[in-house]
């Protein structure tokens, strides 16, 4: 991926890339907003599924808890990427060689996919999922993978903090005895 | 009970994943417990979920709340063990312990009562919401700079 490595190479050297680099508070005030959001609406992607699984707010039926939490989600997400594209565009060479970012870009690929798929049977489909006497399986399916899809994310994205690169060959050879 | 706190503390040293595995629990632990109380707070606003939802939410989210702070509380105390001396003189650290300490009386408190109760939507309950919101943030914030001050 020559043309990726040259864009990570291309956006670290930007001056607002460099300023937010830079400055001492920028950084973790924009990657505190991305875990309050991580809190706040990872939460409502939560609930919405457990309600699917029908393990919380039972009373409530699933196209209201899907259809009024759908704007915010939407908004929580566009400002939780807005962060997380600031936090990697200013470090991007780093990101670019940290194999947890990818897993979590692979990941997050993963949930559009999970989105696409489940779309027309199960988030798009709240009405009939009302009407039906037990959850169909489908939805309960569409719940339990985007769970586990995204505390993937939140773990992958936990990662890229601890990765140091790739283990220097000289270390991973043991010292001859003097 | 100082020679066991010192075992839990080099048990946290020895073990390479032990921090990052609490670490991660801790993360999606207060997703869960912030993101159950934020609904309620949400309801409380009007926003998202309608105000005479609140109390039914609060109802049948109050055990995983419950869960997702007990989850938090148990792997904080792990983190916090790796270097206790460090996080006591961090400055960060004491605001968000501070927040979290008055977020949980707060939500056990005033915030479940006037989430309970089925009426009110005026600027007092707002207040009480946006209050709820607020403290929750600061511990995010809170707990994220101790890394940075």
């Amino acid at each position: 991926m020559p043309l990726v490595a040259s864009f990570a190479h291309w956006l670290e050297q930007r001056d607002w890339a460099m300023d937010f680099a830079g400055s001492a508070y920028f950084y973790p005030i924009v990657l505190a907003t991305h875990l309050t959001c991580i809190a706040i609406f990872g939460g409502m992607i939560l609930i919405t599924n457990l309600r699917l699984l029908g393990w919380v707010l039972r009373s409530q039926s699933v196209s209201d808890v899907v259809g009024r939490l759908r704007p915010w989600k939407w908004g929580g997400l566009v400002l939780m990427v807005t962060c997380g594209a600031l936090l990697a565009g200013s470090e991007a060479g780093k990101y670019y060689g940290n194999p947890y970012f990818w897993t979590k870009m692979t990941l997050l690929s993963l949930l559009i996919v999970h989105s696409l798929v489940f779309r027309r049977s199960v988030y798009g489909n709240t009405a009939a999922l009302d009407r039906a006497a037990i959850m169909p399986g489908r939805a309960k399916l569409a719940a339990v993978l985007s769970l586990i899809l995204w505390i993937g994310v939140v773990t992958a994205g936990r990662m890229i903090g601890y990765y140091e690169g790739p283990v220097p060959l000289a270390d991973s050879v043991t010292a001859p005895a003097p | 009970m100082f020679i066991q706190a010192n075992a839990l503390t080099q048990a946290m040293i020895d073990n390479d994943w032990l921090f990052p595995a609490a670490e991660c629990v801790h993360i999606a632990s207060f997703a869960l417990a912030i993101g159950t109380i934020a609904l309620v707070d949400l309801s409380l606003l009007g926003v998202g979920l309608q105000r005479k939802a609140a109390a039914e939410i609060a109802r049948s989210t109050g055990l995983w709340t419950l869960t997702g702070l007990v989850l938090i509380i148990f792997t904080g105390f792990l983190l916090f063990a790796s270097d206790p001396d460090m996080y006591l003189r961090n400055s960060s650290f004491r605001f968000k312990i501070t927040c979290l300490v008055l977020a949980i009386i707060y939500n056990y408190t005033i915030h479940r009562k006037v989430a309970l109760s089925e009426s009110g939507s005026g600027m007092g309950t707002k207040l009480v919401a946006g209050v709820s919101l607020a403290l929750w943030i600061s511990v995010v914030f809170g707990g994220l700079f101790i890394a940075f001050v």
